[in-house]
C-alpha cells in the first residue's frame, strides 16, 4: 500500500483557490451570540439598521430609541429596537493524531487543507477563528484569530502541525468545550477511529451551545482494503497488532462494521443536531469545500 | 484399473506428519507480514465477528491453504508410488535371469529399442520393488551363464549391473543359467537363514532356448515374456560352401532362408559374394514358419510357390576367399545379426603323401583313391637308412605334407618327425611323451577283442563316421598325455590318439587295420580322407567351417609358431572391434569367444585363421516369436507377464502439483480471495 507521511512538502491553499473561498461565509444555523461588533446579526439588540422589535419604555432606556411617531399616535413611549451584528466564533478541532498519518492521499494533509480552508473563509468574513489541535488531548491552539491579516500566521500554525500521539478524543473535546464557551460554529475534521467510542469525546461538542460540524475523512485504503495474505495488522498509534488471514468473508465484514460504524457517528450526531459528512481522501479537496460543505449548509 | 500403490506406507507417515503440521503451521502463523494499518478496530471487531460461526470456516475458505493441501496430496501421492497394472514385485529372494542371447538383439519393442533394452527396463522396475528386508541377484545367460551381481540388497548395485548387460550373438540355452540360480540359491547366508522359502526366478526372455524341454529351475519361476508376436525376420539359416572333390578349384555354395514373421514374403533377393564382389543374386520366397501345414497347403493353393533354399552357381576358387551370402529384405527386418552368412574358403590343396610300408593292400588303396598331388611308397628299411635331418626326423627326398607309417615297429626316436604331420598305423611312436603302456616285463601291453565305447563325433577327422561296429582283434595300449586327445576310446584302451609335439602332430592307431574290420568298411576311404586333409591343413573337407558365436577356437600351437616362436600375443579384429589376445608360454592357444556375428582377421595372420567366419545359422535363434509358455520348468510357474504391464504413475502426480504450484503463486501475487 503507498503510504504518503504528513511531512509531505504541501501547499495548503493556493491563491487561485483563495479566489474562489473569498466568496464564501461560513454558516449558522443557530442565531449565535458573538462577542465583538461584527457582520453577523446576533441573538442580541443592538444598533444595526435592521428592525428588530419594540418594546415599552423604561427609565433608563436611550432616548434616541424612542419611537416618536408612534408616540404622537398612541400617546405611549414604545422603543424601537435593532438586532445588534456581532462576529461569529469559529471552532476547527483538528485531529492530528498519528492515525491519521496514513492513506494515500494521506488523511492528515487532507484534513490540513479543510481546516485550512474553513479557517480562511472564517477569517476573510471576520470572523473569530479558533483552530485546536487534538491527540492526545488538545496540543495546539492558535487562540482566537479575526481578520485576513491573521491569514498567514493560521496557515503556518497548519502547516507546523505533525501527526503525532495517539487519540484521547474524548479528553481533547472535554478540554476544548472547558476552554472555549463562546458559542459558535464547531468543525470536527476527523477519522474518528476512536477505541474508546466517539461518544465520550463528542458529548462534550454536541447539542450545546456549538453548531457542530463533523467531517470524517477516511483514506481509500480504509474504505477498500487492498490487503491479502496472512498478516500482522499493527496499529500505528498504539502497536496493537491484529492477526489476520485476509479472506473475501473477512473484508465483507470489514466493510460491513466500517458501514455500521459511519452510520452510528451519523446517527449520533444527527439525533444531538449535529451535521455529519463523511469523505475519501480520493475526493478532490477543492470538491469537498466548494461542493459538499456547501450542501451541508456549513459554507454559503 | 484402480492404481496400487508400492510405498503406502512412507507416504502415509509422511502424510500423517507434514499435513497436520502445514495445518498447524496455519494456524499458529509462525510468519505473518507486519502490515501497518490506521486503526485496528475495525479489524479486530470484523475477526470476531467471523470466528462466533466456526474455527474452521477460516481454514476452509483459505484458497492458499487449500492449494497447498493440495499440492502436498499431490506430491504425497507421488511418493506413495501408485502403479497401474501392478504386478507383485520381488520378494524375499529374487533371482533376476536377462537373456542377452541373439534373438534379445530383435529391435521390435516400440520406440525402436530392443528386446534387452526392455527386458532391462522391466527387470529394473522388478528390482526398484525390492523390500528392504528383500535380496536380488542377477544372471544374465546366452549358451553360458554369468552372475552380473551376487545377492544383495543393494538396488543401486543391482540397477547398476542389469545396466551392465551387453547384448551378443551367442545362442540360448537355459540349462547353464538355471542351475547357476539354483547354486545360487542353495548358498545359505544371512540372507537366507531367516527364510526358507523358494526364491523368486524372474527369466525376462523371449522364450526362445534350445534346451527349453531339458532346463529345470527350482523355485518360483515367472516368465516375463519380452518380444511382439508380430516381428518380421528373414534369416538364413544354413549355408556352406564346399569344393568340388574331384576338380578342387570348383566352390559349390548352398544357402536356405527362413521367414520366421507373420506373413508371406515373396522375392527376397539373396546376393552372394566373393572377397566383397557381388558374383550372383538369387530370390527366394518364403512362407511364415508359424504356418501350419494347413494354412501353407492354402497359400501355395492361392497362387504362393515357396522357395526358400539357393544353390548358387558354381563358383571358379583358385585361391583362399571369403563368401558371403546376404538376404537384402531388411526393411521390417528386426534381427539384423541373421542377415548376412560367411565362411572362408581356403586355398585348394592338393596333397603329397609318404606311405611307408611293408605292403597293406587295404591302406595302399586306400590312398590310391584319394586323388593326391604325389603319393610314393617306401619300404621301412629305405626310409630308415636316408640321412638324418638336423631338424630331427629323416630327410626326406620330398618334401610330404603327411608320412604314413605302416608297422614300422624298428622306429627309433631319431626317425620320429619332428616337424611336419605323421600317421601310425600299428605301431607307436618312440621318443615322444606319448608311450605305450608296458607289462611288469617290459613288453608293450597289448588287449584283444577291442569294441568302440565312444568316438569324438566333432573332430573334423571323424566327422560323419561311424564307428559303432569297428572290431579290434589286437590292440596296443597307449598312455595319453595332456598333449594328446583321444579321438576314438575302445573297451580296453584307446583306438585313436592325437598327439602334438614339438612343432609335429602325431595321429596313432596303436593297431593293424589287417586285424580290425575297419578295411572293409566304408568309413575307412573317409577317415584317411578326412586325416589326410586335417593333418595337412588342419580342417576338413577343404573349407574352414564357419563358427557359431561364443565358440572358443583352440589353434595348436604349432600353427602359431610356424608364424614366429616368439610370439606373445595375437591381435583380433572384428565386429565387436580390437582384441588382444595373449598367448600362453605353453600348450595350444585358445582365442577368446568371439560373441558377434561377422568376420574376423588375426593379426599377426595365424595359418589357417587369418580370417574366421561366426555365423548364427541356427533356426531356434533366428525364430523372434516369443514363446507362449516358460521354457524348461521350475517348482511353480507363475502365468506369462506381458509386455509393459505395469505403469509407473508418479510422475502423473508431479506433473498435477506442477499447475497447482503455479496456481497458488497467481494466487498469492494476483491476491485472490474466495
Amino acid at each position: 500500500m503507498a503510504i504518503t507521511t504528513a511531512t509531505d512538502r504541501l501547499t495548503l491553499l493556493d491563491s487561485g483557490f483563495m479566489a474562489k473561498l473569498d466568496q464564501l461565509d461560513i454558516l449558522s444555523r443557530k442565531m449565535l451570540a458573538g462577542k465583538l461588533k461584527g457582520e453577523r446579526r446576533s441573538k442580541r439588540r443592538g444598533q444595526s439598521v435592521e428592525f428588530a422589535d419594540y418594546r415599552n419604555y423604561s427609565v433608563g432606556d436611550d432616548l434616541r430609541f424612542i419611537d416618536w411617531n408612534i408616540y404622537a399616535r398612541l400617546d405611549k413611549l414604545f422603543l424601537k429596537m435593532f438586532l445588534e451584528e456581532e462576529d461569529l466564533s469559529l471552532y476547527i478541532l483538528l485531529d492530528v493524531s498519528k492515525s491519521t498519518d496514513f492513506g494515500y492521499p494521506n488523511k492528515a494533509n487532507y484534513l490540513k487543507q479543510v481546516a485550512a480552508a474553513l479557517g480562511y473563509i472564517g477569517l476573510v468574513n471576520y470572523n473569530r477563528v479558533h483552530i485546536s489541535a487534538m491527540s492526545e488531548g488538545i496540543v495546539a491552539d492558535t487562540g482566537a484569530m479575526r481578520g485576513r491579516r491573521r491569514v498567514a500566521q493560521m496557515i503556518e500554525f497548519i502547516s507546523k502541525l505533525q501527526p503525532t500521539g495517539a487519540s484521547h478524543f474524548g479528553d481533547a473535546c472535554k478540554r476544548f468545550a472547558l476552554t472555549h464557551r463562546q458559542k459558535g460554529v464547531c468543525v470536527v475534521l476527523s477519522d474518528f477511529f476512536v477505541k474508546e467510542g466517539f461518544q465520550t469525546g463528542l458529548r462534550y461538542v454536541a447539542g450545546g451551545k456549538y453548531d457542530l460540524f463533523c467531517v470524517q475523512v477516511l483514506s481509500p485504503q480504509e474504505i477498500e482494503p487492498e490487503l491479502t495474505g496472512d498478516l500482522k495488522l499493527k496499529d500505528v498509534e498504539d502497536a496493537d497488532t491484529a492477526e489476520v488471514s485476509i479472506t473475501q468473508p473477512l473484508l465483507a465484514r470489514y466493510k460491513k462494521n466500517l458501514n455500521a460504524y459511519c452510520l452510528s457517528l451519523k446517527e449520533y450526531l444527527t439525533r444531538r443536531g449535529g451535521t455529519y459528512l463523511f469523505t475519501s481522501t480520493a475526493v478532490p479537496f477543492d470538491t469537498l469545500v466548494l461542493n459538499y460543505l456547501r450542501q451541508r449548509g456549513l459554507l454559503g | 484399473m484402480f492404481p496400487r500403490f508400492l510405498n503406502f506406507l512412507p507416504a502415509a507417515i509422511a502424510a500423517a506428519t507434514v499435513v497436520p503440521v502445514l495445518v498447524l503451521l496455519y494456524f499458529l502463523k509462525l510468519r505473518r507480514r507486519e502490515q501497518p494499518v490506521a486503526s485496528t478496530l475495525l479489524w479486530k471487531k470484523a475477526i470476531q465477528d467471523l470466528q462466533v460461526n466456526s474455527p474452521f470456516q477460516k481454514l476452509r475458505r483459505n484458497l492458499l491453504l487449500l492449494l497447498q493441501l493440495l499440492l502436498l496430496i499431490a506430491l504425497l501421492l507421488a511418493l506413495a508410488r501408485p502403479v497401474a497394472n501392478y504386478t507383485p514385485g520381488a520378494g524375499a529372494r529374487t533371482i533376476v535371469l536377462i537373456d542377452r542371447s541373439a534373438p534379445m538383439s530383435a529391435t521390435d519393442i516400440p520406440g525402436g529399442f530392443t528386446r534387452l533394452d526392455e527386458a532391462k527396463r522391466r527387470a529394473k522396475d522388478l528390482v526398484r520393488t525390492l523390500g528392504r528386508d528383500g535380496a536380488a541377484m542377477v544372471i544374465a545367460f546366452d549358451d553360458s551363464a554369468q552372475t552380473v551381481q551376487p545377492f544383495t540388497s543393494d538396488i543401486p548395485a543391482l540397477l547398476n549391473a542389469i545396466d551392465s548387460i551387453e547384448p551378443n550373438d551367442r545362442p540360448t540355452k537355459l540349462e547353464s543359467a538355471y542351475r547357476l540360480a539354483d547354486a545360487q540359491a542353495a548358498f545359505t547366508s544371512e540372507f537366507f537363514v531367516r527364510s526358507r522359502q523358494p526364491p523368486d526366478v524372474y527369466l525376462f526372455s523371449d522364450g526362445r532356448a534350445q534346451d527349453a524341454d531339458k532346463a529345470t529351475v527350482d523355485g518360483v519361476l515367472h516368465y516375463e515374456q519380452i518380444g511382439t508376436s508380430t516381428a518380421a525376420n528373414i534369416a538364413i539359416v544354413a549355408m556352406n560352401a564346399k569344393r568340388d572333390y574331384q576338380i578342387p578349384t570348383h566352390v559349390q555354395v548352398f544357402a536356405r532362408l527362413a521367414n520366421f514373421g507373420p506373413d508371406p514374403v515373396n522375392g527376397v533377393q539373396v546376393q552372394l559374394s566373393v572377397d566383397g564382389m557381388v558374383r550372383s543374386v538369387a530370390t527366394v520366397n518364403l512362407l511364415p514358419e508359424r504356418f501350419s501345414e494347413d494354412q501353407r497347403r492354402a497359400a501355395i493353393a492361392a497362387g504362393f510357390s515357396p522357395r526358400d533354399s539357393i544353390e548358387f552357381p558354381e563358383l571358379e576358387l583358385t585361391g583362399s576367399a571369403i563368401v558371403k551370402v546376404q538376404q537384402m529384405n531388411t526393411d521390417n527386418d528386426c534381427l539384423s545379426s541373421d542377415d548376412a552368412a560367411v565362411v572362408v574358403v581356403p586355398p585348394p590343396k592338393i596333397l603329397a603323401v609318404l606311405l611307408v610300408t611293408d605292403g597293406n593292400f587295404f591302406l595302399e588303396r586306400g590312398l590310391e583313391s584319394q586323388k593326391l598331388k604325389i603319393y610314393d611308397r617306401m619300404y621301412p628299411q629305405e626310409y630308415l637308412q636316408l640321412p638324418d635331418s638336423p631338424d630331427g626326423g629323416k630327410k626326406l627326398p620330398k618334401p610330404y605334407d603327411v608320412i604314413v607309417f605302416d608297422r614300422v615297429t624298428d622306429l627309433k626316436a631319431q626317425d620320429v618327425p619332428k616337424i611336419g604331420a605323421a600317421v601310425y598305423f600299428g605301431c607307436i611312436p618312440p621318443g615322444l611323451k606319448l608311450q605305450a603302456a608296458t607289462n611288469p616285463d617290459g613288453t608293450p601291453k597289448v588287449f584283444d577283442d577291442n569294441f568302440v565305447l565312444d568316438w569324438n563325433r566333432d573332430h573334423p577327422i571323424l566327422r560323419h563316421i561311424n564307428l559303432g561296429k569297428l572290431y579290434v582283434a589286437h590292440a596296443t595300449e597307449v598312455l595319453p598325455t595332456l598333449d594328446s586327445q583321444v579321438l576314438v576310446d575302445g573297451t580296453n584302451c584307446p583306438l585313436v590318439v592325437l598327439h602334438r609335439e614339438n612343432q609335429a602332430i602325431h595321429l596313432v592307431i596303436p593297431f593293424d587295420v589287417i586285424d580290425s574290420n575297419w578295411p572293409l568298411s566304408s568309413t575307412f576311404p573317409v577317415f584317411l580322407y578326412q586325416t589326410l586333409q586335417f593333418m595337412a591343413l588342419g580342417t576338413d573337407l577343404g573349407v574352414q567351417p564357419s563358427y557359431t558365436p561364443g565358440t572358443a577356437i583352440r589353434i595348436a600351437r604349432s600353427a602359431v609358431e610356424k608364424l614366429d616362436p616368439q610370439i606373445r600375443s595375437v591381435t583380433i579384429n572384428g565386429p565387436a572391434g580390437k582384441l588382444n589376445a595373449p598367448i600362453p608360454p605353453t600348450g595350444d592357444f585358445v582365442l577368446p569367444p568371439l560373441n558377434k556375428v561377422g568376420l574376423y582377421t588375426t593379426d599377426p595372420p595365424i595359418p589357417q585363421y587369418e580370417n574366421i567366419a561366426v555365423n548364427l545359422l541356427d533356426d531356434t535363434e533366428s525364430n523372434v516369436l516369443p514363446a507362449d509358455v516358460a521354457p524348461g520348468s521350475g517348482g511353480q510357474v507363475t502365468p506369462v507377464a506381458v509386455a509393459g504391464a505395469r505403469k509407473e504413475l508418479w510422475r502423473w502426480m508431479v506433473l498435477a502439483a506442477l499447475p497447482l504450484l503455479m496456481v497458488e503463486w497467481w494466487v498469492y501475487t494476483r491476491r485472490v480471495h474466495l
